[in-house]
């Protein structure tokens, strides 16, 4: 049964002695006010010459004048438009297809726009493949308005005009032609059919041209692999939904692993069906968001995973002899496994290194496994490491001649490229910001965001994407293409070659309209784009699997402490450092905001005598520690005691510690890149403990739900699901009452709530195939225009998400262990579960406004601010409020979160409510919150009346499907479900009468309107 | 604030206090036609279609008991439908040469209302009778003015798209065709001027090519007396206009009842000394304390008055850049006010309408020919359309768009300015509801310039969804909801608070 486990959110409750954690538990608010900064101290104010009488003279001056100012109103201009375009009504959304492409995040998106700017990222529904969105690829609207983005084109730092440029650099550019020198344009994954053939154009005519591949964080490994097993440059496509059993080593497939997407398939094969769903093993060093959701995590040193994957495969394949892990008998177990699945299973591995992937090819051919898909394979990573390594060691010879980096940042990301950029005779960088690259090139050209843009992208085989503007371009920018174009001497604008280029290879006699409308095209597999990237096919299929393993096992190199390198769903690779929402997501393991860090384990930590403690308030502070990996070294990165972080192995996440091109506040963190040497994501590391205390910004402690987090989620085994009945996992809460337990439906304080009529609003969280990607929280964020409040005010609790994703870490002792171990019933029993367990399991809960039917708000706001709505929804006005948060402190949730500053056109939340061009984000249909009022979840209420209005204005009942909520519609595996439960065909009723289905902390009997499905663990290991 | 042209609150509040004071003693003397109030009321009703001495929609109105009784007079305002009906020859007549527009009835006036509005409108007979109806002017040149005024609809109604009297618009100008053209040869044209042209007519073929061969519509369905009718009016038009228009230098001047101050003062002074003696003089204790509760709670009443007025911009007026009509437009015009307010029926806002709506009539109408005032001269609102085509970048000259004008938007004042906090959608009212703008906007027609009619208050907003009753027919969103609900409370029709329109978070989110 759930309850028998033990859930917490951090160590530090498990600390019985912890006067925090008591304190945090019944009192929400720890933080007494700061009188002292504006009352000053006792001496200064009786010395000083403004007596009581003054200032209530001044307060009742101030009170008259700010009341007769009060009686004129502003005059308001209202502007409209000169001839007003026939597609825009004021006050209406346009939704417009497009894809993205920024070289890490590619996918198929809706993009809404209210009078001609756009304000959201939606997924394309329509593209059954790539349309979903993650967290980066929701956010990406805001880096459209970015107030750090190049506004005209640049020689040597002076701004000119675009003429002026594309004449300096095409006679620099014939000049080094007429020398015989070398030009190389080095771009990011472009994915970009008619940008590779754009290039190839370029390349007919100026000979000595050079196009290469870098990726930030590199998956060149794989690439490799792939094209010497299969012929060609790309990635396996991988459809998780078609495993029974998948094993992962070290590939963090549900966050950004080969380019990311894979959610999807995974989350179909998560919940029981017919008594069955996926079993899902994962060998890794650092918890990742993949082994949080894994049903058995193993914990191994970077050096052993190679060694794992080798054993799996000689065991597959009976190549060869098992050598010695740490985790044999989980070996075992896997393969046992592996074999009954047959063709049904699925072997994955996130190891940066040839061999590996290999292997791991190898051991998918061997099973057959129908869940790798290499006849339609993926185009979105063809980074080169040689090509680049070999590239920059050209640059120091002196052998480039020009180098365009196009929308990418190598000088940042690559250790030494910014001083082989010196010896280059002609930089030029295509950029939207002044970033690392662009401040280090001669020739700067302001690239539009992806928004403002025409192109194209091939995800996948067979699968097109378009990409067109859906703003006209903010400032006097011009796209790498229609640079290029215009170097060429063409007279044809990018958007003319580019329909040319689709009608005649893609669309071939399809209407080029319709593929713009619906942001796709797909074409048979068998008609192969040209991507001019794969030049050696020589070496197709001459690769044996065989000697790639016995290279694999001769290279592993294991040392006392490792370092993988990893990126977080929020900073990816570092694209979008300057993006404050992803600065504000907290990372769905460590919940931590602003900031990266070492994470290590808690046997490390206390052996190099590394600590974390929580102070008063219950904020988190750490030590620091400098990083070294072969003489590099990184100082005072911030310690993080990870639960489930391998011993003798830390971590540390790329993409942060931007320099160039980003706000002040947005330059944190520390630059992990020049660690990540031979695009090696594992290194061997030394570590020393150094000075100085670091104070991080992580959300874990607050929001407590006053000490009832052992019964707030719940989740079962397989096993149980299937053979007991719903009594014995998903027991329904009791109370009692005049001393007999009896059903919580049968007892309550308030009278019925009558919502049998009209619609009553439903959200269902399914937490077996809710990942915790996060995506939802930036969806609501650009949804509800809640504000970034900025690292200081989220160490002091001060957070504003309306949505948060509990992460939750529970130990592995269950029932049937401790009855094993002989010590269930004893007070060790509690005893095991509590402890901090090294390898915890993870259980993630998206928590909102429950929008309870009786509701512990709205009972005590004095001024009836929070009320209820027939169709379930708690309403919050926020114009009524007057602040005295008595609701939150009564919420058990707590789920309201305060103004406590006007986090708009304020300075010191220089974020982007705080200039014109970032607040063009803003939704016009949300009203924007001022200081001193309580916020929190609506439901999307705007979202929810306007497609009743809909309806209406239709003379139609509403269909099932189309009331959704920012967070459904962003959620990617559809664990997130909305709809009218007073309509019985409805999915949403379905769901509600769903075995899984519980309230959080029902038996309190607030009757929310959302619900929950419980998580079922595979923990058959037979 | 420089450009917002209302009173302060305050000193509205306590005049019209005073003004409602002195009224009620007027009221007492009033006893045979009371012509302030009769300004008041004919200000109120009429003054959309009648003005004193010129045309407008109706007859001019001074000294109209010199022409008819007064029995008829009060009859006709009543119902003058049924007056027409019952067979009155001086009301036919009337109804005729307006155009057969029926004047609304206002059969809710008592006598002594419209015995007010007689004694106002005979305030300052009329001096110069021959200007005061263009029919009696045309009658004086022995024109047949009834052909004339048939002429003129027709010509509105068909030609005046692309003809103008005496400019160039797609076609010729039209004033004094008569004078080059035979009638004969005009039917002709008229009726199917491409049969005219391929028949070989020379003069056909010459006004073709003149105007970039592009043919005229033809209207085959005129008959002889409406092509003649149109003919009389193009020839007698600008005398008719010129001799009405020296009619309308007239300008009424009403004594304007100058009693008003030395009234307030009067009463002010009373009410001081009164004050004064209480306190001072009298000496009587019980006479002292009632006068402090009085002032006390006067004291109380007015200011939780203008509190509760602050924020609430009702009459807001502001001066807007161009002296745009609504009264000329959806008044005298009678344009749909979802013609131009187009968004209304699809969004939360109604939309301020953009250049280029303007420009679909005012390509045409360049010029300003209705009924002027002193201070608003036909130059007067020839400027204001120029600032239209000044935005657009319209030559009048040559009817064309300026190439590579830089194009500025008018930039109008706001008049209607809800809070950020209330969401109010104009197509749930407009297209779900099926209001009239005028529900909330007041009656826009009849205002030259725009005020906000309505406080815009919540309570405003709250005691109109309390009363009013969903429109359900024929709607399938509300099948089954309001069965339910109806039959829940026990109503036959459900209200708009009843459906949820009470809730906070319908509006505030």
């Amino acid at each position: 049964m759930a309850s028998n486990k033990k859930y917490w959110k951090s160590v530090e409750e498990l600390n019985e002695n912890s006067s925090i954690v008591e304190k945090l538990r019944q009192n929400e608010f720890a933080e007494d006010l700061p009188t002292d900064q504006f009352l000053g101290d006792k001496e200064t104010l009786e010395s000083s010459s403004t007596s009581r009488r003054d200032f209530l003279k001044y307060v009742g001056f101030t009170t008259a004048a700010a009341s007769l100012a009060a009686c004129e109103g502003p005059v308001v201009k209202s502007i409209p438009y000169v001839i007003k375009p026939n597609e825009v009504t004021p006050g209406v959304a346009d939704y417009y297809a497009t894809s993205i492409a920024d070289g890490y995040d590619f996918a198929n998106v809706l993009v809404k726009v209210r009078e001609g700017r756009p304000i959201k990222i939606e997924p394309n529904k329509l593209a059954k493949i790539n349309g979903t969105t993650n967290a980066r690829v929701q956010a990406s609207i805001l880096s459209l308005y970015d107030n750090n983005r190049l506004q005209n084109p640049r020689v040597k730092g002076e701004p000119v005009n675009w003429s002026a440029f594309e004449k300096g650099l095409s006679s620099k550019l014939n000049e080094l032609k007429a020398n015989g020198e070398a030009i190389v344009f080095l771009t990011g994954t472009t994915a970009s059919p008619t940008t590779n053939k754009l290039i190839q154009d370029y390349k007919a005519i100026y000979a000595n041209v050079q196009h290469i591949t870098y990726d930030a964080v590199s998956d060149s490994g794989a690439l490799d692999a792939f094209q010497a097993m299969y012929g060609e440059r790309a990635l396996p496509d991988y459809d998780f939904s078609k495993a029974a059993v998948i094993v992962s080593i070290d590939a963090d497939f549900l966050a950004d692993w080969q380019g990311g997407g894979f959610e999807v398939g995974y989350a179909k094969g998560r919940v029981p069906n017919h008594g069955k769903m996926s079993r899902h093993v994962q060998f890794e060093s650092n918890m990742s968001l993949t082994g949080a959701n894994a049903d058995k995590r193993y914990m191994i040193k970077p050096s052993e995973q190679a060694q794992v994957l080798l054993n799996i495969y000689n065991a597959i394949t009976g190549n060869g002899a098992a050598k010695k892990t740490s985790v044999d008998a989980g070996i075992q177990k896997v393969v046992k496994q592996l074999k009954a699945a047959g063709s049904n299973a699925i072997v994955v591995t996130g190891l940066q290194d040839k061999n590996a992937q290999l292997v791991a090819l190898a051991i998918n051919k061997a099973i057959q496994s129908k869940a790798v898909d290499t006849a339609s394979p993926r185009y979105v990573r063809s980074g080169n490491d040689s090509k680049v390594v070999q590239l920059v060691a050209d640059m120091k010879a002196g052998k480039v001649g020009a180098l365009l980096t196009v929308d990418t940042n190598p000088a940042y990301s690559l250790v030494g490229f910014a001083d082989a950029m010196k010896k280059v005779k002609l930089s030029v960088a295509f950029a939207m910001s002044e970033d690392e690259t662009a401040s280090a090139s001669q020739y700067v050209a302001a690239i539009p965001h992806y928004l403002e843009s025409w192109g194209d992208v091939n995800i996948k085989k067979g699968q097109f994407g378009l990409i067109q503007p859906t703003i006209k371009p903010l400032f006097n920018t011009r796209q790498f293409q229609d640079v290029l174009l215009n170097l060429m001497g063409s007279n044809q604008s990018y958007y003319d070659y580019l329909k040319t280029y689709w009608n005649s290879t893609v669309l071939r006699g399809k209407s080029w309209n319709q593929a713009l409308h619906d942001g796709i095209a797909t074409r048979a597999a068998t008609s192969v784009a040209s991507t001019p990237i794969n030049e050696d096919k020589s070496i197709k299929n001459k690769i044996n699997d065989v000697s790639a393993a016995s290279a694999l096992a001769a290279s592993i190199k294991g040392s006392d402490l490792e370092l993988s390198l990893y990126t977080k769903v929020s900073m990816g690779s570092g694209l979008m450092a300057n993006n404050p929402w992803l600065q504000e997501l907290p990372d769905p393991i460590t919940r931590t905001t602003w900031d990266n860090y070492l994470l290590i384990s808690r046997v490390d930590a206390e052996a190099k005598g590394l600590k974390n403690w929580t102070v008063s308030n219950g904020a988190l502070n750490g030590d620091k520690v400098n990083v070294t990996v072969n003489g590099v070294t990184i100082e005072n990165v911030p310690v993080f005691i990870q639960p489930g972080q391998a011993p003798g192995s830390v971590a540390l996440a790329l993409g942060y510690g931007r320099s160039k091109g980003v706000n002040a506040n947005m330059n944190i963190g520390v630059n992990a890149y020049p660690l990540y040497q031979n695009f090696n994501t594992h290194q061997a590391v030394s570590i020393k403990k150094v000075e100085g205390v670091h104070k991080f910004a992580c959300v874990q402690l607050q929001h407590t739900i006053m000490g009832r987090e052992e019964e707030i989620t719940k989740e079962t085994t397989l096993a149980e699901f299937v053979s007991k009945p719903k009594s014995e996992w998903n027991t329904p809460p009791h109370v009692s009452q005049d001393h007999q337990l009896v059903g919580i439906d049968k007892i309550d304080l308030w009278e019925k709530f009558d919502d049998t009529i009209g619609t009553k609003f439903n959200l269902s969280i399914d937490l077996a195939t809710c990942t915790g990607c996060a995506a939802c929280v930036i969806s609501c964020h650009a949804e509800n225009n809640v504000p970034v409040v900025g690292k200081k005010e989220i160490r002091v609790s001060r957070d504003m998400h309306w949505l948060r994703i509990d992460r939750y870490y529970t130990s592995d002792m269950t029932v049937e262990k401790g009855k094993e171990e002989g010590i269930y019933g004893s007070g060790g029993f509690f005893e095991a579960q509590t402890h901090p367990s090294d390898n915890p399991e993870v259980a993630f809960q998206p928590v909102m406004c429950q929008h309870c039917d009786h509701a512990p708000c709205e009972t005590v706001c004095p001024v009836a601010a929070t009320s209820h709505g027939r169709q379930g929804q708690n309403h919050m006005a926020y114009n009524r409020c007057i602040g005295t948060r008595y609701c939150a402190n009564n919420c058990p949730y707590k789920v309201r979160r305060f103004n406590w500053f006007k986090y708009f056109d304020n300075k010191e939340f220089d974020f982007n409510m705080n200039n014109d061009l970032g607040k063009m984000v803003l939704n016009p249909d949300v009203v924007v919150r001022s200081r001193g009022v309580m916020e929190k979840c609506s439901m999307c209420i705007q979202m929810t009346q306007a497609t009743i209005l809909k309806a209406k204005k239709e003379g139609r009942p509403v269909k099932d499907g189309e009331f959704e909520t920012a967070c459904t519609n962003a959620c990617s595996t559809g664990a997130l479900a909305f709809g009218d439960v007073n309509d019985p065909e409805s999915k949403i009723t379905a769901l509600k009468e769903d075995d899984r289905t519980f309230k959080l902390l029902e038996f309190v009997g607030t009757k929310p309107n959302v619900f929950y499905q419980l998580d079922v663990r595979n923990t058959n290991e037979a | 604030m420089k450009s917002v042209n209302q009173h302060r609150k305050p000193l509205r509040l306590f005049l019209s206090s005073l003004i409602f004071i002195l009224f009620f003693t007027m009221q007492l003397f009033a006893q045979d036609g009371n012509a302030k109030n009769g300004k008041k009321i004919f200000n109120a009703n009429c003054a959309a279609c009648h003005k004193l001495d010129a045309r407008l929609v109706g007859p001019p109105l001074k000294g109209v008991t010199e022409k008819r009784t007064k029995e008829w007079l009060f009859s006709w305002i009543k119902d003058s439908k049924a007056l027409i009906e019952s067979g009155d020859a001086d009301a036919i007549a009337i109804f005729e040469e307006y155009n057969k527009i029926p004047m609304t009835g206002y059969s809710d006036f008592s006598d002594q209302d419209l015995a007010d509005v007689l004694a106002y409108t005979d305030d300052k007979p009329v001096k110069d009778a021959s200007g005061t109806s263009g029919a009696a002017t045309a009658a004086s040149l022995g024109i047949d003015s009834l052909q004339v005024v048939k002429g003129k609809k027709i010509f509105n109604a068909n030609c005046a798209a692309c003809h103008k009297l005496d400019a160039k618009l797609v076609g010729p100008p039209l004033a004094n065709i008569a004078d080059k053209r035979s009638a004969d040869w005009l039917k002709l044209w008229i009726r199917d001027n491409g049969a005219l042209r391929a028949s070989g007519d020379a003069d056909a073929i010459a006004i073709f090519d003149e105007y970039n061969g592009s043919p005229m519509t033809a209207f085959p369905e005129l008959k002889d007396a409406d092509i003649e009718a149109l003919i009389a009016f193009t020839s007698h038009a600008s005398i008719l206009e010129a001799k009405a228009k020296t009619g309308d230098t007239e300008v009424s001047n009403v004594a304007e009842v100058a009693s008003i101050p030395w009234a307030t003062y009067l009463v002010l002074l009373v009410v001081v000394l009164f004050t004064i003696w209480v306190y001072f003089i009298s000496g009587n204790g019980f006479l002292k304390l009632m006068m402090t509760i009085a002032i006390l709670i006067a004291t109380g009443y007015f200011l939780y008055a203008w509190l509760m007025g602050i924020g609430v911009d009702q009459g807001y007026k502001p001066i807007q850049p161009i002296a745009f009509s609504h009264k000329i437009h959806a008044g005298d015009n009678k344009i749909d006010c979802q013609y131009c307010h187009s968004n209304a029926k699809h969004s939360k806002l109604s939309g301020i309408p953009s250049v280029n709506v303007c420009m679909n009539c005012h390509k045409s109408i360049a010029e300003y020919t209705g009924p002027v005032t002193e201070e608003r001269d036909k130059v007067f609102y020839d400027g204001e359309i120029q600032k239209i085509y000044d935005a657009i970048g319209w030559d009048k000259e040559k009817l064309t768009y300026i190439e590579g004008y830089k194009q500025k938007p008018i930039e109008w004042v706001r008049i209607h300015n809800l809070p950020d906090f209330a969401y109010y959608n104009h197509s749930q009212h407009v297209t779900v509801a099926g209001l009239e703008c005028q529900t909330c906007h007041g009656p826009v027609e009849e205002m030259d310039e725009v005020e906000q009619f309505s406080p815009l208050t919540m309570g405003w907003c709250i005691e109109c969804h309390k009363k009013t009753e969903l429109k359900v027919e024929s709607n399938g969103y509300y099948a089954k909801i309001h069965e339910e609900l109806s039959k829940k409370y026990g109503v036959k029709k459900v209200t708009v608070a009843q459906m949820g329109g009470r809730e906070c978070g319908k509006c505030h989110y």
